[in-house]
């Protein structure tokens, strides 16, 4: 079936405050993307146009030329550019094959503009983080 | 499905791209275009978005034109708002068969959508979705190809500018080599022949896509293209300035003794894009 695990996009905060049917919604505008191992998925500094959610194999993390914790099947970045077209915050590098389901905000805003329930809702989600973040 | 057509019946430009509509305009003039089917951008997302129904009515649709495929992206704004999207937009070589073809296409479809892309529509003032058709050929397996301006870029002057190298012209689009270059006057006359150094072919492999073959220094240094190749593309360049107009830029390619079209596009002078 086309589009993304529903459990899996379940798990992300962003969607948290979402009903099964809404995450079911997103779900279906996912699209399959390979990656090769050594290849560069997104560039610390680019524009971020797309979320992803990793299927299968493990990508890199450096910020700023330092190594962080790897990704793995299930993990996911890139959930905020759908929101605000920011910049990436890291360099993320395959580090075997991998595959991941990609979201681009052209396909999530539109969603968003129809569906003024969900959109709320990430408001919800946006605001408990930023109220978190201010308590740190 | 009319998101799938024959390349000779290709028209709408808002639906197939430039690229599209320009090989199936050659073709209908009778110009040497090899055998293709063009796909509509929303096709192509269909088929990106693993769409059963989308998948099985493109496999069936191009499943007699047989292998290997070269598949090329036909971005249906890219000529346009001005932007060239030459680098951001993948071409895929030596794509087996129609069983490959969902996952090119896929991976066509996210080269559009890419952080980069999205960067450089951007960067030119395009704020709209992209939409990205395709163009599926079957691939050539040339001894020779390359590149040609039906008048010099640079100084305007009318004459021909051609480069030309061993194996696939990607060797040449990609400047993995230093081609043979001839000028040749309006009459066909060859002006100028100087030879280049063509250490690397790029060539088909078995096994899908491409590689790059060494070439023997003898070879390197050998002018690739006979005069009688010279006046066969000195005709097609007065063929397509006939059925496009003046100063196009031209992409090429001579299989098993054959010369082809591949690509006929207006001239972009440095600076203009």
């Amino acid at each position: 079936m086309a589009g993304a695990p529903v459990e899996a996009l379940q798990r992300v905060p962003l969607f948290a405050e979402l009903s099964a049917d809404e995450v079911q919604q997103i779900a279906l505008l996912f699209k399959e993307r390979h990656f090769s191992r050594g290849e560069t998925v997104v560039r610390e500094g680019s524009d971020g146009a797309a979320f992803f959610l990793i299927e299968s194999g493990e990508a890199g993390v450096s910020v700023a030329g330092a190594e962080r914790e790897s990704l793995r099947p299930g993990d996911y970045f890139g959930e905020i550019a759908l929101i605000d077209e920011g910049v990436r915050s890291a360099t993320i590098t395959a580090t075997s094959d991998l595959v991941c389901y990609g979201l681009t905000f052209w396909e999530f805003r539109p969603l968003l503009l129809e569906n003024g329930a969900i959109g709320l809702k990430l408001l919800q989600s946006l605001a408990r983080k930023l109220r978190a973040a201010e308590v740190t | 499905m009319t998101g799938v057509l024959s390349l000779e019946e290709v028209s709408d430009t808002s639906v197939f791209g430039s690229k599209a509509v320009g090989l199936g305009e050659a073709l209908r003039a009778g110009l040497p275009v090899p055998t293709g089917f063009a796909l509509s951008g929303p096709t192509v997302e269909a088929v990106a978005a693993g769409d059963e129904r989308a998948i099985e009515a493109v496999t069936a649709a191009l499943r007699p034109l047989g292998g290997p495929l070269a598949v090329r992206s036909s971005a249906v704004d890219e000529d346009g708002a001005n932007a060239s999207f030459a680098g951001q937009h993948v071409t895929l070589l030596n794509v087996p068969s129609v069983e490959e073809l969902p996952a090119a296409l896929r991976e066509i479809w996210w080269s559009a959508n890419s952080d980069s892309a999205i960067t450089y529509r951007k960067r030119v003032g395009l704020f709209t979705r992209p939409s990205v058709a395709v163009v599926v050929q079957l691939l050539l397996d040339p001894d020779t190809a390359g590149v040609m301006f039906t008048q010099n870029p640079v100084t305007g002057a009318d004459e021909r500018m051609i480069e030309a190298s061993w194996g696939l012209g990607e060797a040449v689009v990609a400047g993995l080599v230093i081609p043979d270059s001839y000028r040749l006057a309006r009459s066909g006359q060859v002006l100028e022949r100087r030879p280049g150094l063509k250490r690397i072919a790029v060539r088909t492999a078995a096994s899908g896509g491409t590689f790059e073959d060494e070439v023997s220094s003898e070879l390197a240094e050998r002018p690739c293209l006979s005069d009688m190749e010279l006046d066969e593309l000195h005709e097609l360049a007065s063929r397509c300035e006939q059925v496009y107009g003046p100063a196009r830029d031209i992409e090429w390619a001579i299989a098993g003794g054959t010369l082809f079209l591949l690509q006929c596009r207006a001239v972009t002078r440095a600076g203009s894009a």
